[in-house]
């Protein structure tokens, strides 16, 4: 816990102060339950929204009438055994797969199939259930493409190196040094990416998807095969970025143990339906749940973390 | 493949070093102890396959899209250059050899457009039309080669604000300055942001779509960028080594032995670029050598030209399995055996 206070100080959390995040993930944890009532009287649009979404692969249903908000500021844990539609609720909200019915929103902006190359724009950041760094790039650039929505300078200017490249360029930097910093990837800085342990390379994808700041980040799997040390590490990062600038996350986890720990609420599938949604407490007591999914009677049937 | 971003941004380090030495050397030393045929034959030919080689990796080593056009563009560079200079005679020959890139460049933007749709092999096909359109069209219109019944060009003397290049010498500083100069730019570009988005698009498409890379941009920019270095590269082979060309000169033979250049010197590394153009220039004349001290008579042009394709074939497969980054890594791993101390660039 203190090696992660002094990191964000290294990320220039100054900047923006976490101002009600705590607020509202509290709020959220008391009522979520009855989510439903709720939404009709919040008063801010949620980070994200989905409303209505199914999807299917032929004949088979991936997602059906899949509803689901996650306010600002609050972190999502979506979980489910293999095959719930969890990663295909993710690539809908990054405009990867186009959903047979329903929309998508972030904040104000609604969509009926998003649009990915504007994701960037949108304030939106993801990873990867499989690592999907650059391998020829080291894994400063790796982090600096993290920023590479924010380059509008045209070829010309970035060869000749005109004042607006070069400001650019040099605020790209110094961002992605603050958090090569701040995940401990210093010593690894200028290592080609593809060459990285499987762990190092999950902390790279992180680093790249916080370079940005995002408002809404969105993490597959980001545990999945990484030590309990690195696991327990990784998981301050992440509420890290919601504490120290507000981002609202949604995650993807087969770790019970981090899931209940780290996330306000948690959003249940399975065969493509959410059959729950609430606080941690609530989830792991709801008995649909521990059928699905928590196996406590049906243990050999479950698939848990990997 | 190279780390993009050297270690210490400080001017002087060791690689810019090495550029520096290599360019003096090239400027300083090779005009005047080589001798014609070293120069007309060999380092002439080498510089334009060595750019050629350079705009081809920018587009397959880096951008990751293959293609087997090479010899159009260097085609379309050789006559545009050709036309500009004998249609428009006002334009000094710097402006025709730019012009000519670039409208090399524009038919390369044409041919990269299938390339949003297919990749690897099926694209590297699709580039395949590219290479028997040009041709076709070369030689099916004489408008190109100013009514030769052969699609035959003979190249301009070259000269620049009055002063003619017309000896090897002179025509090798030309060349090397072209290169030279297309070269560092290119450098630049790769580690501009432009080129990271190059390697990012490569490495994984979906990722680079969802950072927000603009894959419609960066994949034509890319065949562009390279269609432009290989179009010049044209020019060179054209007016300053062969001097007299025809449109059958550009074929599938000499796209592959452009992409050959590229696989056995290192994709993705503009070094590797370089010394696969060497290779490739020397190895058939001192396979010659060899095979005429070895078996005299026996060995004439055309047991020369079956061996040196069996063996280019087998160093492909070599290098495709053993090293897939070819010559410069070997170079690199030599020179780090040399010096542990430091990490080459």
């Amino acid at each position: 816990m203190t090696a992660i206070a002094t990191g964000a100080g290294a990320f220039r959390l100054e900047e923006i102060p976490p101002r009600r995040y705590a607020d509202t993930s509290a709020g959220r944890r008391q009522g979520a339950l009855e989510g439903d009532a709720e939404r009709t009287v919040r008063p801010v649009r949620p980070a994200l929204g989905l409303s209505n979404i199914s999807l299917t692969f032929g004949g088979v249903a991936a997602l059906r009438e899949v509803d689901l908000e996650v306010a600002q500021g609050e972190i999502l844990a979506v979980i489910g055994p293999n095959g719930a539609g969890k990663s295909s609720l993710l690539n809908i909200v990054t405009g990867l797969y186009r959903p047979d019915r329903g929309e998508v929103w972030f904040g104000e902006h609604s969509f009926r199939e998003v649009p990915t190359s504007k994701l960037a724009a949108l304030g939106v950041a993801r990873t990867f259930q499989n690592l999907a760094l650059f391998k020829g790039l080291s894994v400063f650039d790796n982090v600096l493409m993290g920023l590479a929505h924010r380059v509008r300078t045209g070829l010309l200017r970035q060869i000749v190196g005109s004042p607006l490249a070069r400001r650019i360029e040099a605020e790209n930097r110094a961002a992605a040094e603050d958090v090569i910093g701040f995940l401990h990837l210093t010593e690894v800085r200028d290592r080609l990416a593809g060459t990285l342990p499987y762990g190092v390379q999950k902390r790279v994808e992180l680093a790249r998807a916080l370079v940005a700041r995002p408002k809404l980040l969105l993490l597959d799997e980001p545990f999945a095969g990484v030590t309990l040390t690195e696991k327990r590490e990784l998981s301050q990062h992440v509420r890290n970025a919601r504490d120290s600038f507000g981002a609202t996350i949604v995650l993807i986890e087969h770790d019970i143990g981090i899931v209940m720990g780290l996330s306000d609420r948690v959003a249940v599938l399975d065969y493509g339906r959410k059959i729950a949604d609430g606080t941690p407490d609530q989830v792991s007591a709801d008995r649909a749940v521990i059928d699905a999914y928590l196996g406590v009677t049906h243990e050999d049937e479950t698939e848990l973390a990997i | 493949m190279p780390v993009l971003t050297p270690a210490k941004s400080s001017w002087f380090s060791g690689e810019t070093l090495w550029i520096v030495l290599v360019i003096v050397a090239a400027y300083g030393i090779v005009p005047l102890a080589g001798s014609d045929y070293l120069l007309d034959a060999v380092l002439t030919p080498f510089l334009a396959l060595s750019l050629a080689a350079v705009g081809l990796n920018v587009l397959t080593g880096y951008a990751g899209q293959v293609s087997l056009g090479s010899a159009a563009f260097l085609a379309v560079g050789a006559y545009a250059a050709y036309n500009l200079h004998l249609r428009v005679p006002a334009l000094p020959l710097l402006i025709d050899l730019v012009l000519a890139g670039g409208v090399a460049a524009a038919i390369g933007i044409v041919f990269g457009l299938p390339s949003l749709r297919l990749r690897g092999f099926y694209l590297a096909v699709s580039t395949l039309a590219a290479q028997f359109f040009v041709q076709w069209a070369l030689t099916k219109f004489s408008w190109f080669s100013n009514d030769n019944p052969s699609g035959v060009i003979d190249a301009p003397v070259l000269s620049i604000a009055g002063s003619a290049f017309t000896s090897a010498a002179e025509r090798y500083v030309f060349s090397l300055t072209i290169v030279v100069v297309l070269t560092l730019l290119t450098l630049r570009l790769l580690r501009s942001q432009s080129g990271r988005n190059f390697i990012a698009v490569r490495d994984h498409e979906i990722a680079a779509k969802v950072i927000g890379v603009p894959l419609l941009r960066t994949k034509l920019l890319a065949f562009a960028i390279s269609s432009f270095l290989i179009g010049v590269a044209g020019v060179l082979w054209a007016f300053a080594y062969l001097r007299t060309v025809e449109p059958a000169g550009f074929n599938l033979d000499r796209s592959f032995q452009i992409l050959f250049i590229i696989i056995i010197g290192g994709l993705a590394s503009l070094r590797g670029s370089f010394i696969g153009a060497a290779f490739i220039v020397v190895f058939p004349l001192l396979l010659s050598r060899v095979g005429a001290a070895l078996l005299g008579s026996v060995f004439d042009s055309g047991v020369l030209e079956m061996s040196q394709r069996i063996v280019i074939g087998a160093l492909i497969i070599v290098f495709l399995i053993a090293e897939p980054r070819g010559l410069i890594a070997l170079w690199d791993r030599a020179f780090a055996a040399v010096r542990p101390a430091k990490r080459p660039a």
